[in-house]
């Protein structure tokens, strides 16, 4: 509950809709508890009217038709407000979700990518429960059933203190016992259907695999599992939403049945009138309208709770290297410099130990060496993904250190050896290299990697749209694309991770061959184990984390 | 239905307590027989309701767990290449999401529907007996409702398949988008990127809202009935009383005027609960919309899930026989147009050739997983005559982008032959060269991985990928690619490996490496659509750094 709380500040940027949601809304409910009050009480007065006396009828049927017309208004009104509301806060979470999200990168294993988009789109989308059911019903049940104490005060003292009670129970007590009781739940419910995701997503991804080793039918098995696990879940929900609202009627009639007795003792006392008494307990019946919806919004509050904790859970995650708090500027040009770097993920087994090198700026570096040689935590070094446990990597004499993450990572630009082709135009794959790059440029580029003649074949063109992670392209085609990306940006020094994988070895020399004249004054660093051309200006050979010495020079 | 009874009755007794109350002067204790009476009255109901509302939830969720399991397998059946041409978000946003829309048809919808249907008419035919001209009213105003409402639905429900459409486009590009969260933020594209995500959510809102306008409209038609509805009894039977309109022969009395009062609203509420979740029948049938165009745009070939094979397959060597093949690769272009080949048992070739020049492809055609034309035979059998399960014992195949899921190293390894002991999978794990790197690591091969292999390079997850094929017993191994993340060193001992296993069964790889090659008998190449066979290549050492 209190992982709610911390999304107040959101909130706060929407305190005019909210009010006004929470105002239609009881307006909405007054003006029901209001029209049946005034139609019991009318109707008994007139009964009661002995024939032809003057009683005035226009009142009373003016503020029947008045109160019906308000409540409809309202209501409308009212519902569009706060699904609006609700909404517009759905995307400052989103956003906000998002926005948290990079300074975490790289996510490594700590959050599935399953579990994340079930996090994205479910959870935040939970979320909006509390704002649309809890909190405003909440207060508009509350202000309701205080003006509604006030009045049986003031005209039957001998139900008030029942109907307080009751009513208080039936809309606090059961929501909120209901959120207690079906937290585990709820939280289980959120837990099965990532899982489900996850199996869903494995056997997307994973398809051609599964029918390869006939796993087909396991894979199947294992969705089936955890929607039967969901369906259990949520069916234990239901539950126990039904009993709260079940309880919930047996206290509004408890309150009606208690009215109805104060009512009857006080009648015949002389205390109070009957069509006054009728238009109470009509009013009391009318006002129970509120607790109904809190019961069915208890459960979901549940699940958002949990929802909320599973979002702050990555909010709160410490990003792998913090930024400064005050960055030094980069001075301009190109030269990297490896001093005395030692890095391990297990500190016991570094994979780089006593790790030394300078780039010159327009330099074209290539480095080597078997797998497992800490060639990739190179490239991570250098764009300060990670932090290196002893010694420092510089940029132009600047320690990545006490510089800000955005300025070097426009100065810095790296080709990942998995880097992915979106699922979106080729156009604006190639813009994130570049926002502002024309046509031209993009031409001149694809043309540079050889592609323009695949691209210039695609229907669209530069607006073809190609599938999630390139899948629509072949393996060499969506490597080139991702080169080409890279090749767009401004940045000073380039780092390639692999950058020919999956290419035949024609098109892997002619486009390593013509890297140097590519990246001409600009820092170029290759990580390869191709063959490297001679237009290299220098091999350096990375050995059990140490440089092998530079083989050519 | 029941309940429906007992609220007449409820209404009844309380109408009847406060006549004899108020208008005849009785005194509370005579009247506690009858305030006991309306309190078990009401325990009933209560309970009745209960009842009911657990029906409806049991029904829901087994439909639902039903139709996600089908869904769920139903995508598992279709052919390899149509997942692939999806957004593996959207499908699994279908399945989760989409099937999750329909809890409303169910749990609310259908009961609402089922009272709708009938409790209005009864409450009226009730009101009919006390007074005609109420049941009259009631009679005229409750049927007229569901007229406006299936006006004001027709827009809702096709504002509410657009919603549908977006909620899924926005799922699908989170899932493409997370995947690639370190290049967006290498490149600076936090902001852009957030800011797209705000957009796109924006665009979310815009629609929904559109839904809401017209949904909240048609229940603001009903309310204006429904209130129109009670306000007019209220008026008549006050007017009765004071005489001021008398279509009676009779009196009527307090009871029978706060009988009707109290039932007003009832007779309108099954309506207004139907109204309130009659979007939740919108956006199911939006959400059915949705589930049919991601799965059946582009009807996949179905075939039966895999299951543990019985018959026994023939083994050794497999033959494997090309004919006239013909291949589109995703797009639609063609790729090869007439590529013949005959491999004799035992037989070790490589296909060499420029990317995206059909090599894949001509491999997925050969492992049965995409349609061609022309014949393809192994063991002198089409594939077509192939069952499934004996295919998959004949032939293995390595994709170029294997996927490791969720689990140890040794859980990805035994996918190969999910009964294998720990010796076996060692072994292989050692042929494959993982052992390599896992024993390096903390836990060995019980390593657990992130998804999609995170932590591991490109190299080491081809590597586990070729393990899973030397667990099992193939005639006939595809291999895509194996080596294409590996340095020299590295890519010479896998290859002994590959040597050692595939002896005794017939071998054909696609690959960029000469070193690859050299190792094969004999080289094809594909050029003009064809298969051409090809020189040898001489090795040569390729990583001028290890040596």
């Amino acid at each position: 509950m209190r992982a709610i709380l911390a999304f107040a500040p959101l909130l706060g940027r929407l305190k005019g809709p909210i009010l006004l949601t929470v105002l239609l809304s009881l307006v909405t409910l007054l003006a029901g508890i209001g029209l049946l009050g005034l139609s019991g009480w009318f109707l008994t007065a007139a009964a009661l009217s002995t024939l032809g006396s003057a009683f005035n009828i226009f009142a009373p049927s003016a503020g029947v038709r008045g109160l019906s017309f308000i409540r409809i208004l309202s209501r409308y009104g009212e519902k569009l407000s706060g699904h609006d509301m609700t909404l517009r806060l759905l995307s400052d979470l989103r956003a906000w979700l998002f926005a948290k999200l990079f300074p975490l990168v790289p996510l490594a294993r700590r959050f599935g990518r399953g579990d994340l988009v079930s996090r994205l789109l479910a959870d935040v989308e939970a979320l909006d429960t509390v704002f649309l059911v809890a909190l405003g019903p909440i207060s508009t049940a509350v202000l309701a059933g205080a003006a509604m104490t006030v009045v049986l005060v003031l005209a039957l003292p001998g139900a008030a203190l029942v109907y307080a009670l009751l009513f208080f129970a039936a809309v606090l007590l059961v929501p909120g016992g209901l959120v207690l009781a079906s937290r585990a739940v709820g939280s289980e419910v959120v837990a099965a259907g990532a899982a489900l995701r996850q199996a869903v997503l494995d056997g997307i991804d994973g398809h051609q695999d599964l029918v390869l080793f006939g796993a087909t039918g396991e894979a199947a098995t294992s969705a089936a599992t955890a929607s039967e696990q969901l369906a259990r879940a949520r069916r234990r929900l239901g539950l126990r939403a039904a009993l709260a609202s079940a309880l919930v009627q047996l206290l509004a009639g408890g309150a009606l049945l208690g009215t109805l007795v104060a009512g009857f003792a006080a009648l015949e006392a002389g205390a109070i009138e009957g069509p006054l008494l009728a238009g109470l307990l009509l009013a009391v019946l009318a006002s129970f309208e509120a607790s109904a919806m809190l019961v069915r919004s208890a459960t979901r509050l549940a699940g958002a709770a949990a929802a909320a904790d599973r979002l702050q859970a990555i909010a709160n995650s410490a990003p792998i290297v913090a930024e400064p708090a005050a960055p030094l500027p980069i001075p301009p040009g190109g030269d990297m410099r490896f001093e005395a770097v030692r890095f391990g993920y297990d500190p016991e087994h570094p994979v780089l130990d006593g790790l030394g090198f300078a780039v010159r700026t327009g330099e074209c570096v290539a480095i080597t060496g078997p797998s497992g040689a800490g060639k990739s935590t190179i490239a991570q070094l250098l764009l300060r993904l990670v932090d290196p446990d002893a010694g420092t990597v510089r940029l132009n004499g600047s320690d990545l250190r006490d510089v800000a993450d955005a300025e070097l990572h426009q100065r810095v630009a790296l080709m990942t050896q998995d880097a992915p082709v979106f699922l979106d135009t080729i156009r604006a794959n190639l813009r994130i290299g570049r926002d502002d790059a024309d046509d031209a440029a993009l031409w001149r580029v694809l043309e540079a990697v050889q592609l323009a003649e695949f691209v210039r074949g695609l229907p669209g063109q530069l607006d073809a749209v190609v599938g999630e992670a390139g899948r629509t392209l072949s393996a060499g085609q969506a490597r080139r694309i991702c080169l080409a990306r890279t090749l767009l940006s401004r940045a000073d020094v380039i780092v390639f991770d692999e950058p020919t994988s999956g290419l035949d070895v024609e098109t892997e020399a002619t486009f390593l061959a013509e890297l140097p004249e590519l990246t001409r004054g600009r820092t170029a660093i290759v990580i390869t184990h191709a063959v490297v051309p001679e237009t290299f200006d220098r091999v350096l050979e990375l050995r059990a984390g140490r440089l092998a010495g530079p083989t050519r020079v | 239905m029941l309940a429906g009874a007992l609220l007449v009755a409820q209404a009844m007794v309380l109408a009847g307590l406060l006549h004899r109350a108020i208008v005849e002067g009785a005194g509370l204790t005579t009247l506690l027989p009858q305030v006991a009476l309306l309190a078990s009255i009401l325990i009933i109901r209560i309970a009745l309701g209960l009842l009911g509302e657990v029906a409806a939830v049991r029904f829901g969720e087994a439909i639902k767990a039903r139709l996600r399991t089908g869904l769920a397998a139903d995508l598992l059946r279709r052919a390899p290449t149509w997942t692939a041409s999806k957004s593996s978000g959207a499908l699994s946003s279908t399945v989760l999401e989409q099937v999750e829309a329909l809890d409303g048809y169910f749990t609310r919808y259908l009961p609402a529907m089922l009272q709708a249907a009938i409790l209005p008419i009864a409450f009226a035919v009730v009101a009919f007996s006390v007074d005609w001209i109420v049941g009259l009213l009631f009679l005229i105003s409750a049927p007229l409702i569901p007229v406006f409402m299936a006006l004001a639905g027709w827009g809702a429900e096709a504002a509410s398949r657009s919603q549908a459409a977006a909620l899924n486009r926005l799922s699908g590009r989170f899932a493409d988008r997370l995947r690639g969260l370190v290049t967006l933020k290498l490149f600076g594209q936090d902001a852009t990127e957030t800011a797209r995500v705000r957009l796109a959510s924006e665009e979310l809102r815009v629609r929904t809202m559109r839904v809401m306008r017209i949904a909240f409209l048609s229940s603001a038609v009903l309310e204006f009935f429904a209130a129109l509805g009670v306000a007019g009894v209220a008026l008549y039977v006050g007017l009765t009383f004071l005489d001021l309109v008398n279509v009676h022969s009779t009196e009527l009395t307090l009871a029978a005027g706060m009988f009707l009062l109290l039932m007003a609203p009832e007779v309108y509420q099954p309506l207004r609960l139907l109204a309130a979740h009659y979007h939740d029948r919108a956006s199911a049938r939006a959400a059915v919309a949705e589930i049919e165009r991601e799965l059946d745009a582009l009807p996949g070939e179905a075939a039966p899930l895999a299951a543990v094979a019985t018959a026994a397959a023939s083994t050794g060597a497999a033959t494997l026989e090309l004919r006239a093949i013909a291949l589109a690769d995703p797009t639609g272009r063609p790729v090869i147009t007439a590529a013949d080949l005959m491999l004799e048992p035992g037989a070790r070739v490589a296909i060499l050739g420029a990317s995206g020049i059909g090599k894949s492809t001509l491999l997925e055609a050969i492992a049965g997983l995409r349609a061609f034309g022309g014949d393809i035979r192994i063991d002198g059998k089409t594939l077509a005559d192939f069952a499934e399960p004996l295919l998959r014992q004949r032939v293995a195949m390595l994709g170029q982008r294997p996927r490791l899921f969720a689990g140890s190293i040794a859980d990805n390894i035994r996918l190969g032959r999910r009964d294998a002991d720990h010796a076996a999978v060692r072994q292989a794990a050692q042929l494959a060269r993982v052992t390599d790197f896992a024993d390096a690591l903390p836990e060995g091969l019980a390593t657990l991985l992130g998804e999609d292999g995170l932590g591991l390079s490109g190299g080491e997850i081809q590597r586990i990928a070729l393990a899973r094929i030397y667990l099992r017993d193939p005639g006939l191994v595809l291999l895509d690619e194996p080596t294409a993340h590996l340095d020299a060193a590295t890519e010479a001992l896998v290859l002994d490996g590959l040597a050692e296993f595939a002896a005794g069964r017939t071998l054909v790889v696609a690959t960029h490496s000469q070193a690859v090659a050299a190792r094969m008998q004999k080289v094809f190449r594909i050029a003009g659509g064809k298969l051409l066979a090809a020189p040898k290549p001489v090795i040569t050492d390729r990583s001028v750094g290890a040596a």
